[in-house]
C-alpha cells in the first residue's frame, strides 16, 4: 500500500546518502581520494626507515634491498628511490644509498612515532604484544610531529619502547644501545634483557610465549651451535640459536644470579601461606601495574593468601591489612619468596 | 576562632582563607557566603561518606564533577559563627596515577587550595591509608587526619597510639567513630583551628627515597622555589615533574602554579589569568 | 650556598628532563616504594596489639565464599530481594493507579471541560501528558522504592563485593569483570540505574562492556509486559492447574535468555570493538559493617529512586503528548498513527510482529511501562473496535478481555512469543540512552549500546519467525 508518508521518506534517504558520499570534510568520496594520496607518502616513509635500519646494521642499502623490504617490484622501488634522491633525502655512495641529514631526521621522526605508539599501546590499551608492531606500523604514518610530542607528554616522556628500543627525542637524538645478542654473551655471567627484536613477528611471538621481557635478569648455562640454555627468575629456558639471537642483553653486575631468584609466584600460595614480594614482572604494565603498586604490592611487601572464591578463581590476599582479590593471571606476575607460616591462625 | 575574627579580603594576612575561589568556581563550587573550603579525601571504604553526612547533616547536595561522571557531594556546617563548605572528593588509593578520580582529587587539593583537607583514614588498614596521607601532606600543610573506625580497631584488638602518629605526621590527628558520632566534635574544632591558620604545621615529608632521587629533588625544588617563592609545595611539584606528570608540566608552562599562594588569592589580575586558562 | 639564578619554566622542564635521564630506572616506582617505606615505618610504630583468635569477618567470608554454600546463599538472598520487591510493590502500585488514574484523571478532565478548555488541549495535556506520567509513576515507583534500598543495604553490609568475587571467574571467561554481576542485578530494577552502577567497575574496557550489555537485564518497566503475555498466551496453552507454573517458567526462561545473551555479547565485544580498551582487574573486599538502615533508606530513595523517577517523568510527559497526537491527528481519512502502522506492517510481518507493536515500541521509547497500554490503544484504533479507549492509553481489567482484543488485532502465539523476545532485546528506553551518553560521554558507544540490543532483537524474532513458518508449512 502506498502511504502518504512514502514520498517524504524516500526523499530523506536520498539526501542522507548524498550527504554521506560528498560531505565537504569527511565524505566517503573525499576520503577515498585522500587514501590514494597518502599511499605514496607511506611508501616513502617506509623506505627511509628501511635505509636507516640497514645503515645502522652496517648493511648495504640498495634498490634491491628496498624492493625486498617493502615488497615492491624493482621498477616501483626504482621509482621510489629516485623520488628520495630528488628530494635530497639520500645520496649514492658507491653502490650504497646513504641518508642525508634531512633524510635521517625524517626516518627518526617516523621511528619516534612508531616507538611512542608501541609504548602507548603497551601502557594505555588492552591490545596484546603481538599486535603492537603492526598497529604502530600504521600509526607511524598518521601521527604528525606535534601529535607525537603530545603523545610523549601524555605518556610522561618515555625513553624506551616496550621492546627496549630507545625512543628518539623530538630533535632526533636517541640513546645508543650497546646491547649484544644473547648468542655472543658469556656463559655463567648475569645479564639483563634490554631489547627484544620484534621482527620477524613469528620469532617475536616465540619470545613472548616464553614470557621474556626487557628488564628481566638472566644467566646463560649452556650454549651450543643449535641452542642456548639460560635461567630467568628461576625458570630454565632453551631456545634455538636463531631465536635467541633476537634477544639483546647487557651485563648486569649482581651477586645473586638469576638462578638463585626463587621460582615461586604469588599464585602458588595456598590459603594460609605467606610470601614476601620479590618483583613485579615487567609483563604487568600500565594501569594494572600502577593499580597494584597503589595497593601496596611492592618488593618487600608480605602477602598472605586468605581464601578462594566460590568460582575457583580470584583469590583474596591480605595485603597490608586489606583484603584484595587478584585473578590467577595477575598473581602469576608477582614473584615471591615464601615465608614460614605464622602459627596465629 | 573568636568573634572578632572575620576573614578579611586583604592580601597576605595570617589568618585569611587560602582557598582559590576562582578555581573552585570553575569546578562548580561556589564559595560566596562561605568562609572556608574543606576537602574530604580518603581511600575507598573508610567511612568517608559517613563522616561527610555527620559533618553536614541533611544540608548537602550531590551532582557530578563538571564534565566527569564522578559523583560529587557538597554540604556545609557552621562552627563558631563561621560557615564551612565541605566537598567530598572521590575515594582514591593514591594521587600519583592518572585515573579520573585521582586527577579530580589531586587538582582540587593542589589548585583549589582548600583551607583544610581532612583525610579520612581506616585505622584498621593504616599502612595502606598512609600512602595517600603522605602524598597529601606533600601538597598541603593544612590537613587534619581523621582516624576513623576506631571501634573496628578495638574489635580487632588493635591499639592505636594516635598522639605518636600526630607527632610523626606533623599535623593534627583526631580519632573518630563516625557511626556513633564519637570524636566528631573534636574533628569540627580541629578543622576550625587549622582553617584559621593560627598554628603553622610542618607536616611529614617523604624520607625514604633513593639518594639519586633525593638529590635531584633538592636541586629541582630550589629552582622551583626561586621561580615561585610563595608556592607551598615546591618539592612535590619537583617530584611530579621528574615523574613526567603531564598536568603539572602544563601548569608550570602556563604559569598556573604562580597563582598558588595565599597572597595571590584576591588579586583580580591573578583571578582573571586563571579564568582565561582552558579547562 | 649561593643563590642560583632564577630559571624560566621551560628551563626548569629541560632540567627535569636531564635529571630524569641521570636518575635512570623507573622514577614512578622509586617514588611509590619510598612512600610506602615511610608508611610502613610509621604504621609499625603506631599500631600495636594482636588480632583475636576468632575473627567474625573471616568466618562470614568462609561461609559466603565457600564452594558449596557460596552460590546457594547468593541465589537465596537475591530471590528474597526480588520476592519482597514484587510482592511488596503490588499493593502500593494498585493503590497509586486507583488514585492517579481511577480518581484524579476523570476528575481533572471534568474540571477542564467545565471551564471550557478546548478538546484538543484537554487531549494533549490530560489524556496525553498526565495519563502517561501517571502510568509510569504507578508502575515504576513502588518496586524501585523497595528494590533500591534493599540493594543498598546489601551493599553497605559488604556482601555485594563478595558476589562479584564469587562470580568473577564466570564473567572473566566472557571477558568481563565480576562487578558486572552487580550492575546487571541493578539493571533488573532499572537499566538507567544499572548503567550508573557500572561506575564501580574501575577498568575502562569492562565498564564499557557492562554499560553496553546492561539492557539485556530485564528491567522493572518490562516485567509487567512479560508476565501479562506469558499468562494470557502461554499459560493458556496448558490445563488451568499448570497455567501458573508454565507462564512463570516462560518469564524465567526469557530472563535467563537475557543473561545468556549478556555473556555472548560480553565475549563478542571484548574480542572485537573493545579489544583495545585498557583493562585492569582490582577488587577490594571491605570489612563487613552493620548497615545503618534509616540512613540507607533515605539516601537510596534520594539518590537512586528519585533520580530515575525524575528522568522517567521528564521523558514520559512529551511522549504522552506525542502518543495522543498521532492517535488523534488525521491525514485524509486515517489517523497519523494508522498511516505509520501501515507503513511499518511489511517490516513487522518479517519479524513476526505487527505494525501496531512496532509502532508502540517507538512511541514507548521514553518508558517501557506504557508499551501494553499503547498497543491496546492502537489496536482499538486500527481494529475499529467501538467503545472506551479509542485514542487514549488504557488497560483492560480482565485478562480475558485483553486476550480477546489482541486476537482481534491479529495476534497469534507466535506474535506473543516474538513480542516477549522483542521486549527483552530492543533499544533501551530514552532515560537509559541519555544516561549511557552521560556516562560514556561518547556518541559512538551510546549508538552501539542502543543499536546492538535492537539488532539482537530483530535477529531473534526474524529467526524464530522464519523457522516457525517453515515448521507450520511442513506440518
Amino acid at each position: 500500500m502506498v502511504s502518504v508518508l512514502t514520498i517524504p521518506l524516500i526523499a530523506i534517504f536520498v539526501i542522507v546518502a548524498i550527504l554521506l558520499l560528498f560531505r565537504p570534510n569527511s565524505g566517503l568520496f573525499l576520503r577515498w581520494r585522500n587514501v590514494r594520496r597518502k599511499a605514496k607518502q607511506i611508501l616513502l616513509e617506509d623506505a627511509l626507515k628501511h635505509l636507516f635500519h640497514k645503515e645502522n646494521a652496517n648493511g648495504e642499502p640498495s634498490i634491491q634491498s628496498v624492493s625486498k623490504a617493502l615488497q615492491l617490484s624493482e621498477d616501483k622501488a626504482l621509482l621510489l628511490v629516485s623520488i628520495i634522491l630528488d628530494e635530497d633525502l639520500a645520496v649514492w655512495e658507491g653502490n650504497k644509498l646513504r641518508l642525508t641529514a634531512s633524510g635521517r631526521l625524517a626516518a627518526l621522526k617516523t621511528l619516534r612515532a612508531h616507538r611512542l605508539w608501541e609504548r602507548y599501546l603497551a601502557d594505555k590499551t588492552g591490545f596484546s604484544e603481538d599486535e603492537w608492531h603492526a598497529r604502530a606500523d600504521r600509526a607511524e604514518h598518521i601521527l604528525s610531529a606535534s601529535d607525537a610530542d603530545a603523545l610523549s607528554a601524555q605518556l610522561s616522556h618515555p625513553t624506551y619502547d616496550p621492546h627496549g628500543d630507545p625512543i628518539p627525542s623530538a630533535s632526533g637524538e636517541m640513546a645508543k644501545l650497546h646491547a649484544i645478542p644473547l648468542t655472543t654473551a658469556d656463559i655463567h655471567q648475569s645479564f639483563e634483557i634490554v631489547h627484544l627484536e620484534d621482527e620477524p613477528p613469528a620469532i617475536y611471538a616465540q619470545l613472548v610465549a616464553a614470557e621474556l621481557y626487557p628488564g628481566m635478569k638472566l644467566e646463560i648455562s649452556e650454549r651450543t651451535q643449535q641452542q642456548v640454555r639460560f635461567w630467568t627468575n628461576g625458570d630454565e629456558h632453551h631456545l634455538p640459536t636463531h631465536v635467541a639471537g633476537n634477544i639483546y642483553v647487557l651485563p648486569f653486575p649482581d651477586k645473586r644470579t638469576a638462578r638463585d631468584i626463587p621460582k615461586l609466584r604469588l599464585a602458588d600460595l595456598k590459603p594460609g601461606q605467606r610470601g614476601k614480594v620479590v618483583a613485579l614482572s615487567p609483563a604487568c604494565r600500565g594501569l594494572e601495574r600502577r593499580r597494584m603498586m597503589d595497593l601496596g604490592i611492592l618488593p618487600g611487601t608480605v602477602i598472605r593468601a586468605e581464601f578462594v572464591s566460590a568460582g575457583g578463581d580470584p583469590v583474596a590476599y591480605r595485603i597490608r591489612e586489606a583484603l584484595i582479590a587478584l585473578r590467577q593471571e595477575q598473581a602469576r606476575l608477582i614473584t615471591i619468596q615464601p615465608l614460614e607460616e605464622k602459627n596465629d591462625s | 576562632m573568636t568573634a572578632e575574627f572575620k576573614p578579611a579580603s586583604t592580601a597576605a594576612c595570617e589568618t585569611c582563607p587560602v582557598h582559590q575561589s576562582a578555581y573552585l568556581m570553575k569546578l562548580g563550587v561556589d564559595m560566596q557566603n562561605w568562609d572556608y573550603a574543606v576537602a574530604l579525601a580518603g581511600n575507598p571504604n573508610t567511612g568517608k561518606s559517613t563522616i561527610f553526612n555527620a559533618l553536614t547533616g541533611l544540608k548537602q547536595h550531590t551532582g557530578n564533577w563538571p564534565g566527569k561522571t564522578v559523583t560529587r557531594a557538597e554540604g556545609g556546617f557552621e562552627h563558631a559563627g563561621l560557615n564551612f563548605k565541605v566537598v567530598d572528593l572521590p575515594g582514591t588509593y593514591s594521587l600519583l596515577s592518572t585515573t579520573v578520580d585521582e586527577e579530580i582529587a589531586r587538582d582540587f587539593i593542589l589548585f583549589g587550595q582548600p583551607d583544610v583537607t581532612v583525610v579520612v583514614v581506616d585505622v584498621t588498614r593504616l599502612e595502606r591509608n598512609l600512602n595517600l596521607v603522605l602524598q597529601i601532606l606533600e601538597i598541603t600543610d593544612r590537613a587534619v587526619i581523621c582516624l576513623n573506625l576506631m571501634d573496628e580497631a578495638a574489635r580487632h584488638g588493635l591499639k592505636i597510639a594516635h598522639r605518636s602518629l600526630a607527632r610523626d605526621l606533623g599535623v593534627p590527628v583526631v580519632p573518630t567513630t563516625a557511626r556513633s558520632g564519637e570524636g566528631l566534635d573534636h574533628l569540627v574544632r580541629t578543622i576550625g583551628e587549622v582553617a584559621s591558620g593560627k598554628i603553622k604545621y610542618s607536616p611529614h615529608r617523604i624520607q625514604n627515597l633513593s639518594p639519586a632521587l633525593t638529590s635531584a629533588l633538592d636541586r629541582l625544588s630550589v629552582h622551583i622555589e626561586n621561580l615561585y617563592p610563595a608556592l607551598p609545595n615546591a618539592r612535590w611539584v619537583a617530584m611530579r615533574l621528574l615523574d613526567g606528570d603531564e598536568r603539572i608540566t602544563q601548569a608550570l608552562e602556563q604559569g598556573e602554579l604562580g597563582h598558588l599562594s595565599p597572597a595571590a588569592t584576591n588579586e583580580p589580575q591573578a583571578i582573571q589569568n586563571l579564568e582565561s586558562q582552558p579547562a | 650556598m649561593e643563590k642560583e639564578k632564577t630559571l624560566t619554566p621551560s628551563e626548569l622542564l629541560t632540567m627535569a628532563e636531564d635529571l630524569r635521564w641521570q636518575i635512570g630506572g623507573n622514577i614512578h616506582e622509586h617514588l611509590v616504594e619510598g612512600i610506602y617505606t615511610d608508611a610502613s615505618r610509621i604504621a609499625d610504630r603506631v599500631v600495636t596489639g594482636e588480632r583475636p583468635k576468632f575473627d567474625l569477618d573471616r568466618a562470614i567470608d568462609r561461609l559466603v565464599t565457600s564452594r558449596v554454600w557460596g552460590i546457594p546463599i547468593m541465589i537465596l538472598l537475591f530471590t528474597l530481594v526480588f520476592w519482597i520487591t514484587i510482592s511488596g510493590a503490588n499493593i502500593p502500585s494498585d493503590f497509586l493507579a486507583s488514585i492517579l488514574i481511577g480518581k484524579i484523571y476523570p476528575a481533572i478532565k471534568e474540571i477542564a471541560f467545565s471551564i471550557g478548555t478546548p478538546w484538543w488541549l484537554v487531549g494533549i495535556l490530560i489524556d496525553g501528558m498526565y495519563l502517561s506520567t501517571a502510568w509510569v509513576i504507578s508502575v515504576m515507583l513502588p518496586p524501585m522504592a523497595i528494590f533500591f534500598p534493599l540493594f543498598t543495604l546489601l551493599e553497605d553490609f559488604g556482601y555485594l563485593p563478595r558476589v562479584a568475587f564469587n562470580l568473577d571467574n564466570l564473567f572473566k571467561k566472557s571477558g568481563a569483570h565480576g562487578k558486572q554481576a552487580l550492575s546487571m542485578m541493578m539493571g533488573f530494577g532499572c537499566n538507567a540505574a544499572g548503567v550508573i552502577a557500572t561506575r564501580i567497575i574501575d577498568s575502562p574496557r569492562e565498564r564499557l562492556i557492562a554499560i553496553i550489555t546492561n539492557n539485556f537485564a530485564l528491567c522493572n518497566g518490562r516485567w509487567p509486559t512479560m508476565i501479562l503475555l506469558a499468562v494470557i498466551f502461554i499459560g493458556a496453552l496448558v490445563p488451568a492447574h499448570l497455567a501458573g507454573m508454565i507462564s512463570a517458567l516462560a518469564v524465567v526462561s526469557v530472563t535467563l535468555l537475557g543473561v545468556l545473551i549478556t555473556f555472548v555479547m560480553n565475549w563478542l565485544l571484548s574480542r572485537s570493538i573493545l579489544r583495545g580498551e585498557a583493562s585492569a582487574f582490582s577488587l577490594e573486599l571491605p570489612p563487613y559493617r552493620p548497615p545503618r538502615i534509616l540512613q540507607t533508606i533515605y539516601t537510596s530513595l534520594i539518590d537512586r529512586t528519585a533520580y530515575v523517577l525524575w528522568r522517567a517523568v521528564v521523558f514520559a510527559m512529551p511522549a504522552g503528548a506525542a502518543i495522543w497526537l498521532v492517535a488523534n491527528l488525521t491525514i485524509g481519512d486515517l489517523s497519523l498513527a494508522e498511516h505509520i502502522i501501515n507503513l511499518l506492517n511489511p517490516v513487522a510481518v518479517l519479524i513476526g510482529l505487527n505494525g501496531v507493536i512496532l509502532f508502540a515500541y517507538m512511541l514507548a521509547i521514553p518508558a517501557n511501562e506504557i508499551v501494553i497500554p499503547t498497543v491496546l490503544m492502537l489496536t482499538v484504533l486500527t481494529a475499529g473496535v467501538q467503545g472506551a479507549g479509542a485514542g487514549v492509553l488504557y488497560e483492560l481489567d480482565s485478562q480475558a478481555g485483553t486476550f480477546e482484543l489482541l486476537t482481534l488485532g491479529g495476534w497469534s502465539l507466535l506474535t506473543a512469543v516474538n513480542t516477549m523476545l522483542f521486549t527483552l532485546a530492543h533499544n533501551p528506553c530514552s532515560t537509559t540512552i541519555y544516561t549511557i551518553y552521560k556516562e560514556t560521554g561518547s556518541v559512538k558507544w551510546t549508538a552501539i549500546a542502543t543499536l546492538l540490543p535492537l539488532g539482537v532483537g530483530v535477529g531473534l524474532t526474524f529467526g524464530l519467525t522464519q523457522v516457525w513458518r517453515l515448521v507450520e508449512a511442513w506440518l
